[in-house]
């Protein structure tokens, strides 16, 4: 088992990069590896509620965020720093996450085995 | 020596990291580590399109990728659902799907992505591009 922390840079339906992240990020933790997730930048703007990305031809692949618990991927941090950015708060999300520094980031993935950036 | 598993994700063309990607396995193997595989996922998966024909003059990435497979028994593996969704095909895929014409052909092989995670499992490190 590795430590595998899965990081999320970009806005979510105007490329296909946060799709095919959290796709490997829910197979990797069925592969029984332990996986975490950061939100960061325009990524963070996946977490968002009340989306309807179907009205943009994009699947609505953002509704398996509710199924991170049953997969046992229990550590989601958002960045502090782009939550200012982007003027978000804890109510605009639509699934638990924890928010952290960019110190505290830093040492998440000093901690983590691989990290792989989508 | 290390071993290391590969992740391409930008096409053979437009775009560097696919042309760093290969660059660096072969330097990798040249200086002994292992390589255990290449794989393609999100727009990686356009390296292995058989029908990538670039000008005589220019760098052929999908040829280098074959080879490195010749030379060095690297597998080539894709994200078969990544493929599908660009119209990446194997002989298989094109006869499931009623098509007449497929674009993948060996020695690129179509995996899932449980082949990405099983690779991270294995080597000591991944590299993605």
């Amino acid at each position: 088992m590795k430590k595998l922390c899965i990081i999320f840079r970009q806005a979510p339906h105007g490329t296909a990069h946060g799709r095919e992240g959290l796709d490997l990020s829910l197979l990797s933790a069925s592969f029984e590896q332990e996986v975490s997730l950061i939100f960061t930048d325009e990524g963070l703007l996946t977490l968002l509620q009340d989306q309807d990305p179907e009205s943009v031809g994009a699947k609505d692949y953002i509704a398996t965020l509710g199924a991170l618990p049953l997969y046992d991927i229990e550590t989601v941090l958002v960045c502090q720093d782009s939550m200012l950015e982007l003027g978000l708060q804890q109510t605009d999300f639509r699934i638990d996450v924890e928010q952290r520094s960019a110190e505290e980031i830093s040492s998440h993935l000093a901690n983590a085995d691989e990290v792989i950036v989508f | 020596m290390s071993k290391f598993i590969i992740q391409v994700n930008s096409a053979a063309y437009g775009c560097a990291s696919s042309y760093s990607a290969y660059r660096f396995a072969k330097a990798a193997i040249e200086n002994g580590h292992s390589i255990e595989k290449v794989f393609f996922y999100q727009d990686g998966v356009l390296n292995t399109n058989h029908l990538n024909s670039p000008a005589s003059d220019e760098f052929d990435l999908k040829q280098a990728w074959i080879d490195l497979h010749q030379r060095h028994g690297v597998a080539l593996v894709n994200c078969v659902s990544a493929a599908l969704r660009r119209g990446v095909l194997s002989e298989s895929d094109a006869k499931e799907n009623q098509y007449s014409h497929w674009n993948m052909q060996p020695p690129f092989i179509m995996g899932g992505l449980g082949e990405l995670v099983i690779g991270i499992e294995t080597a000591d490190r991944l590299v993605s591009f």
